[in-house]
């Protein structure tokens, strides 16, 4: 087993009224964390504590074995990547990857000229930042960012100022780098697409405090309480009655069920409950295309969110009666912080 | 960029143009007026003269050194200011903007209490360094700074402002310390502000007249000397003089503006 590249251990920042509370997260090498959760959560000053912008009240950062708690910034070795990039808009494209180089002296000396070829924007040496896509100023950090040689990259909302298409064009260049380049990376994000994109693990933060850290699949089919729910998007978070209607056993549960995880068959069908899966009827609320699928809101007792391809093709519009399916492996009962009334 | 008017909202546009040329015809006619009555021979003979030529040299010379002195203690002041977030932020940036408010005759005699033979400062100047601001260079470019630091402090400060502090944050996570980080991204960045400030201070000392009146009459500046030539020789000597003075700050004026604009030019600034 290799050492972690970063190791975070019970730390604790204190900022005015804010307080990041018993922070502990470990990240592999090459290996990608996305950091969700609701604006105010605290993502962005754990990323500024980890680059060294804030002095933690309690715990420990080790960046590579090599305690940084007390460190500058200049001497932690993170690639700190902000929202738009933050080229030097004074610097040409190749004295701001040239400033990276002269600030670390090193033995190997890094060409600014070979680091820009390498990102592709070698004949934009001469141009200043304003000149640039979106795209070419990301490539332009990246190479920036890495002739200062970094032991692992934080990203705080890069994509934040972008529309949609170029967003996804970015990330899609930003993953296939971070996976070539083998560097560890925690990515602040509140889109859910970046996390299914980018990430190997996720982590959810909510009020300064971790609710949970664990592969994309755990994190988001068995989110461990409500701000997870939440920050996740599931679309059913089902109490009271509608609970009970669902696992008649568990008394005053809370449970999630993904939106996709709910089957909508037309009203004639009328399958049977049978092992393993709960069958309800239901008349068809609302339906709104998003994009490749469309989100069903159907009344059956209680309200229901499914998400489903082409569901006019299924005879499902508005006001017409369905059998709603639900597998019960889908359903997940919440506990612990964060539960309603808890 | 500078946003047009859409909309409808030329008439407010026009209305705004007839009203503001009134103001620009204002500040205009008198200088006109003041060139338009010199006849060349007249402005060539007080040129001539070694006190007038004198006195503007003087003029000159201490507000270079107030504007000096007022971006070497201004400049990291506006910093402070810019980045600060501490408390009493906005009463020193108020405090800054006090002698923009005092009477300059006020501020003068101030001065003269502190900056006098037995002043707190003027005092202890004198007997321990031999330096003497009552009637003295010395004297002249602390009136002069006194009413003209302020747009110094000023304008440097929005220039700080106006620079994202993620640029320097991203600095110091590539390896550079804080000095550096300062040096060189946030200053070259803030350039043209701070030149404009130095400009503004610069033309605001060299035009001060109460303040340096009061606490340094002698060596005469240009003001005094104008003011001198109008008491005892009437408004024909002491008019070819003011134009003098107007020619000389008005084209040094220019030239810190294009020194400004040009670093835009190349990139520095916004």
């Amino acid at each position: 087993m290799t050492a972690p590249v970063l190791e975070i251990e019970r730390l604790a920042v204190s900022l005015g009224a804010f307080a990041l509370r018993d922070i502990s997260l470990t990240l592999a090498p090459s290996e990608i964390l996305v950091l969700i959760g609701p604006n105010g959560a605290g993502k962005s000053v754990l990323l500024e504590t980890i680059a060294g912008f804030h002095d933690p009240a309690a715990g420990r950062i080790r960046i590579v074995g090599r305690d940084v708690t007390r460190l500058p910034p200049e001497r932690r070795r993170v690639g700190f990547m902000v929202q738009n990039y933050a080229l030097f808009p004074h610097l040409s494209v190749a004295g701001n990857v040239g400033f990276a180089i002269r600030a670390r002296p090193g033995a190997e000396r890094i060409d600014v000229g070979r680091m820009l070829e390498r990102f592709g924007v070698g004949p934009l040496a001469n141009r200043l930042p304003h000149d640039l896509s979106p795209g070419e100023k990301q490539r332009v950090a990246l190479a920036r960012a890495l002739a200062s040689r970094p032991s692992l990259f934080l990203f705080d909302e890069p994509f934040a100022a972008l529309d949609a298409r170029m967003r996804e064009t970015l990330r899609d260049d930003l993953r296939q780098f971070l996976r070539e380049a083998k560097l560890a990376a925690i990515f602040v994000s509140h889109d859910q697409s970046d996390v299914h994109v980018l990430a190997d693990r996720v982590a959810v933060l909510h009020e300064g405090a971790l609710q949970q850290v664990g592969s994309v699949d755990a994190v988001f089919s068995r989110p461990a309480n409500r701000h997870v729910a939440d920050s996740t998007g599931v679309e059913n978070i089902l109490s009271g009655a509608a609970a009970r209607r669902l696992t008649p056993g568990t008394p005053d549960a809370t449970l999630c069920l993904r939106a996709e995880d709910v089957d909508v068959l037309p009203g004639g069908a009328r399958p049977e409950s049978g092992d393993g899966v709960i069958s309800l009827d239901a008349v068809v609320r609302e339906v709104v295309r998003l994009g490749p699928v469309a989100r069903v809101t159907l009344d059956c007792g209680f309200r229901l969110v499914a998400a489903l391809p082409r569901p006019e093709a299924r005879g499902l519009t508005e006001r017409t009666p369905a059998t709603v399916r639900i597998s019960r492996a889908a359903l997940h009962v919440l506990s612990g912080v964060g539960a309603p009334g808890g | 960029m500078t946003p047009r008017p859409v909309g409808g909202s030329h008439g407010v546009f026009l209305a705004g143009w007839l009203v503001g040329s009134l103001l620009i015809g204002f500040i205009l006619a008198p200088l006109v007026g003041l060139a338009a009555t010199q006849s060349p021979g007249v402005l060539a003979a007080v040129a001539a003269m070694p006190d007038v030529r004198e006195a503007i040299g003087l003029s000159l010379a201490a507000a270079f050194v107030a504007a000096a002195l007022a971006s070497a203690a201004g400049v990291p002041l506006a910093y402070v200011l810019a980045r600060g977030g501490f408390r009493g932020q906005s009463a020193l940036a108020a405090l800054i903007d006090l002698p923009l408010a005092v009477p300059h005759t006020v501020a003068g005699i101030a001065l003269l209490l502190v900056f006098g033979r037995r002043g707190m400062i003027g005092g202890p100047a004198e007997h321990l360094l031999g330096l003497r601001f009552w009637g003295s260079f010395a004297g002249v470019v602390v009136g002069m700074l006194f009413v003209s630091a302020p747009y110094t402090v000023n304008a440097a400060r929005l220039g700080f402002e106006s620079v994202d502090p993620r640029l320097e944050q991203v600095a110091r996570t590539l390896g550079v310390g804080p000095w550096r980080a300062l040096v060189s991204v946030t200053l070259p960045l803030a350039w043209r502000s701070v030149m404009i400030g130095m400009t503004l201070t610069f033309a605001r000392a060299i035009s001060e007249f109460a303040a340096v009146a009061i606490l340094a009459y002698y060596p005469m500046t240009a003001p005094v000397k104008i003011y001198e030539l109008f008491l005892q020789q009437g408004l024909t000597q002491s008019a070819a003089v003011a134009l003098l003075l107007l020619v000389v700050s008005l084209a040094l004026f220019l030239v810190f503006r294009l020194v400004a604009q040009e670093r835009v030019a190349t990139g520095i600034g916004r």
